[in-house]
């Protein structure tokens, strides 16, 4: 059977970056084939080369067997391939029948609003959204459901490939059903479907076949019934990068904990954690997009609303009701999102690094020149930051240097513990070994530190010590001698054995 | 911005305008060279310009302009945008000092009165917008406040009271040839650029308005921030008024909407000062050393437009332009700059 879709070496560099490496890629008609990979293998540069957002490729490109090439997305969408992205496009303002009918060539001139529900009515129900009303606001619906409409509004140009990023990574339970169910549904249709996704347990119900990507390469597809959890996971991480982590203590004295977490309750977990935190180790809070780890270091950062909660440090129980108690008790917390709230990019690097610590390089009330400047080289110097860009704007450096500035700005508060989300987020190879060196270092001097993060081979090499969450839950503790990556992948993906093999 | 001001302060005459050559885009040159090519003309041409006594009268005019201008860039640049109720916060002012004045309760305790009006005013629009109050709808609430109890207060009448008065010094006293409110312009300048550049308070201001998120992640909170900043902003017109008040010896609220300046606004006027100054209206970069120039320049340009015969719908289109102008000469500028992001 000749391929829908298929491409042939296809490989795509950025600047020395090379994000795919001659990968092979098919997909036949009404068939589901899951793509999953690590993040950074080159997952989201493959979707976009054949969804027409990016063009800088080499390679071949066969639709119909016949050599095409999309310069944009719409030229790829009227060849009729869609892709629903993981930020949705829908305006929350308009109703459902409007935002399906948003663009595209099946847009009525004039139509009342009755018109646009009756039309719009059909394609509800092809995505399994018969009992919503086409002129209830998009806003009122829930996230699962938006989603829902989404495909509903790219269906309505009746594509032939249809490609889902990550479609349930911000879902709850019932919300990823009904999209696994819709999958079904459209690929009995003769729908081709890509299928991106982290979850385990969903590529194995829904796919036919899965295509893995590591590092830029592509693997032979599989059948999805040849496969299990375990081969998959080797087939995504293959080889451990061995020089990549510093080597860790193989006993960690944990004679008292720094940190008692007590019943914390941060908004977006289903229910309360507890787990102590100890001095010089590194303790990583393992799980997928949504399973609540990211806002577990929020709330003890004081970033975060929390329903409840306690810590037991220093003799007594609080929670920091904002970041400046948490600094003051010497609480450092890195968000994922640097160029949010991790950095100045319009202002000097020194005012970045010193910006904890105002109190420490003045006296009253003045910035002592010199105090800064020392603090400020000091640590530039261990951070291998260049000392004589110290004045230049944040906003210049590269990635890498942009994490190691907000990383290293906790310095300047001579923290007790440092938090950090998401370490590595958009940080190249070779910044990430030193990121990792440097956080290891902080441990060393006796600090506490915590990292969350979704890459599995982060979490499972540079932490002492795991703590598993799944869907806002914790599930589990993986000590040094039990850590591997699918131990850890298992735990996070699947907890409660859901499944079927 | 700051690595190229560095390089231009090391350079010679001849490799600076090589530099500015490269670094700047031709658009940028050009605009400006055009600029420069109409002022000196302009400079040259007006009868009288060139003396001290109209350079002193430019500085004069600038002072209560610029003098509001300076404590609105502090609001400006902490990120927290424009109040637009700088000439109600006059207005208000001029009223409270006047009738203070007028019940016969003399200087000292007539300024200390105002200025205490002034401070809850800015602590209370402060206080909205470090809630998380749109600065627009706050200010514009507080602008109809103020100026509604002002003109109660007042009845909507003039407010006078009579020389000879304790204030007389501040109005129309001058000191080594100087007019005391010029004095007081240049004191103030330098105070406010010696505070941003050089106190915690003032980096605070510069690290919120840079990044307001990541100022709340380091500590440094935007709620005592907004009312410091918009604390001082209202002072500063409260001086202004003090100031107005004590050289025509009397008040009225109109006194800031019509009668003054050549846009006739001075909320806008003052606005546009710090505009024109090149600062960057989402915050985090510029001084009030900019904005004092600003006012300067503006007062020149107006200056230079009086003396050649031009009457006010001219003077305030210039004003317009000289915004529009800086604008897009400084977003140009910065355009290979990051901090916009």
């Amino acid at each position: 059977m000749q391929p829908l879709l298929k491409l042939s070496s296809v490989s795509r560099s950025f600047g020395a970056i090379h994000a795919l490496r001659g990968v092979d890629f098919e997909i036949g008609p009404g068939e589901v084939m899951g793509l999953v990979g690590e993040n950074g293998a080159g997952k989201s540069t493959l979707v976009k080369v054949i969804s027409g957002f990016d063009d800088g490729y080499t390679g071949e490109f066969l639709l119909d067997g016949n050599p095409i090439r999309f310069s944009n997305p719409g030229k790829a969408e009227q060849a009729g391939i869609a892709i629903a992205q993981q930020e949705l496009s829908l305006i929350p303002t308009m109703s459902v029948a409007e935002n399906i009918f948003l663009a595209g060539h099946n847009v009525p001139t004039f139509a009342t609003k009755r018109d646009l529900a009756r039309k719009a009515r059909k394609y509800l129900d092809e995505v399994g959204l018969g009992d919503i009303y086409p002129a209830t606001g998009v806003d009122r619906l829930s996230v699962g459901e938006r989603h829902l409409v989404e495909v509903a509004r790219l269906i309505a140009h009746d594509p032939r490939v249809l490609i889902l990023d990550e479609p349930t990574a911000a879902l709850g339970e019932s919300d990823s059903i009904r999209i696994l169910e819709m999958v079904a549904r459209l690929a009995e249709r003769g729908k081709s479907i890509i299928y991106v996704s982290h979850r385990m347990d969903e590529i194995f119900k829904i796919t036919d076949r899965i295509t893995v990507l590591r590092d830029g390469e592509s693997q032979e597809p599989k059948k999805a019934s040849e496969l299990d959890v375990n081969s998959l996971v080797e087939l995504m991480l293959g080889r451990e990068l061995k020089n990549m982590f510093p080597e860790r203590p193989a006993v960690i004295e944990r004679p008292k904990p720094l940190v008692g977490v007590k019943d914390l309750w941060p908004d977006g977990l289903l229910e309360p954690v507890s787990f102590d935190i100890y001095p010089g180790e590194i303790l990583g809070l393992a799980g997928q997009l949504g399973s609540g780890s990211g806002e577990i270091l929020a709330a003890i950062g004081g970033a975060q609303r929390t329903r409840d909660g306690k810590l037991a440090y220093q003799g007594r129980e609080f929670l920091p009701a904002n970041p400046q108690e948490a600094i003051a008790n010497g609480i450092g917390y890195c968000s994922e999102d640097r160029k949010h709230d991790g950095l100045f990019l319009g202002r000097p690097i020194r005012e970045n690094l010193t910006s904890p610590a105002l109190g420490a390089v003045s006296s009253f009330g003045w910035m002592s020149r010199l105090a800064e400047r020392t603090m400020a080289r000091g640590i530039a110097t261990k951070y291998t930051i260049d000392v004589s860009r110290l004045g230049a704007e944040a906003g210049v450096l590269s990635g890498g240097n942009q994490q190691k500035v907000a990383l290293g700005k906790w310095l300047s508060i001579e923290p007790k513990i440092i938090l950090v989300n998401e370490p590595t987020r958009g940080v190249d190879v070779g910044a990430r070994a030193e990121i990792y060196r440097k956080l290891r270092d902080l441990a060393d001097d006796g600090a506490a530190i915590v990292v969350a993060s979704t890459d599995i081979q982060e979490i499972s090499n540079l932490p002492d010590r795991v703590i598993t969450f799944y869907r806002g839950m914790q599930i589990g503790e993986i000590g040094l001698n039990d850590m591997t990556a699918a131990a850890i992948l298992k735990q996070i993906t699947d907890p409660f054995d859901e499944t079927n093999l | 911005m700051n690595t190229t001001a560095n390089v231009y302060a090391s350079a010679s005459p001849a490799s600076l305008f090589n530099r500015i050559i490269q670094n700047h885009s031709p658009i940028v040159i050009v605009l400006v060279a055009l600029f420069l090519a109409v002022f000196l003309y302009g400079m040259v041409t007006a009868p009288n310009f060139l003396t001290l006594f109209n350079l002193k009268t430019i500085v004069r005019d600038a002072a209560l302009v610029g003098i509001m201008a300076i404590g609105l860039t502090f609001v400006t640049l902490s990120g927290n945008f424009f109040l637009l109720s700088m000439k109600e916060t006059a207005a208000l002012s001029i009223i409270a000092f006047a009738t203070a004045m007028s019940a016969g309760y003399g200087f000292e305790l007539s300024f200390l009165f105002t200025m205490l009006i002034a401070l809850a005013a800015g602590v209370l629009q402060g206080a909205l917008i470090g809630l998380g109050g749109n600065p627009i709808v706050v200010t514009l609430g507080a602008a109809g406040l103020f100026f509604g109890v002002a003109s109660w207060w007042s009845e909507n009448l003039v407010v006078s009271f009579r020389r000879p008065h304790g204030a007389e010094w501040l109005g129309s006293g001058s000191l080594f040839g100087l007019p005391n409110i010029t004095i007081a312009f240049i004191l103030i300048s330098i105070t406010a650029e010696i505070v941003l550049r050089y106190s915690t308070f003032g980096r605070q201001v510069y690290l919120i308005g840079a990044n307001r998120a990541a100022g709340k992640a380091t500590g440094h909170e935007n709620f005592s921030m907004a009312i410091k900043t918009c604390a001082i902003a209202s002072i500063c017109s409260a001086f202004v008024a003090i100031a107005f008040s004590a050289q025509v010896s009397s008040a009225h609220v109109n006194y800031f909407s019509s009668e003054f300046g050549s846009s006739g606004d001075m909320t806008i006027l003052v606005i546009a000062t710090v505009m024109v100054g090149g600062n960057s209206i989402m915050g985090g970069f510029g001084s009030t050393l900019r904005s004092s120039l600003g006012a300067v320049f503006i007062s020149t340009v107006d200056n230079m437009m009086v003396l050649h015969g031009f009457n006010s719908g001219p003077r305030v289109l210039a004003v317009g332009l000289m915004i529009v102008f800086s604008i897009i000469v400084f977003a140009l500028v910065r355009r290979g700059s990051r901090a916009q992001e």
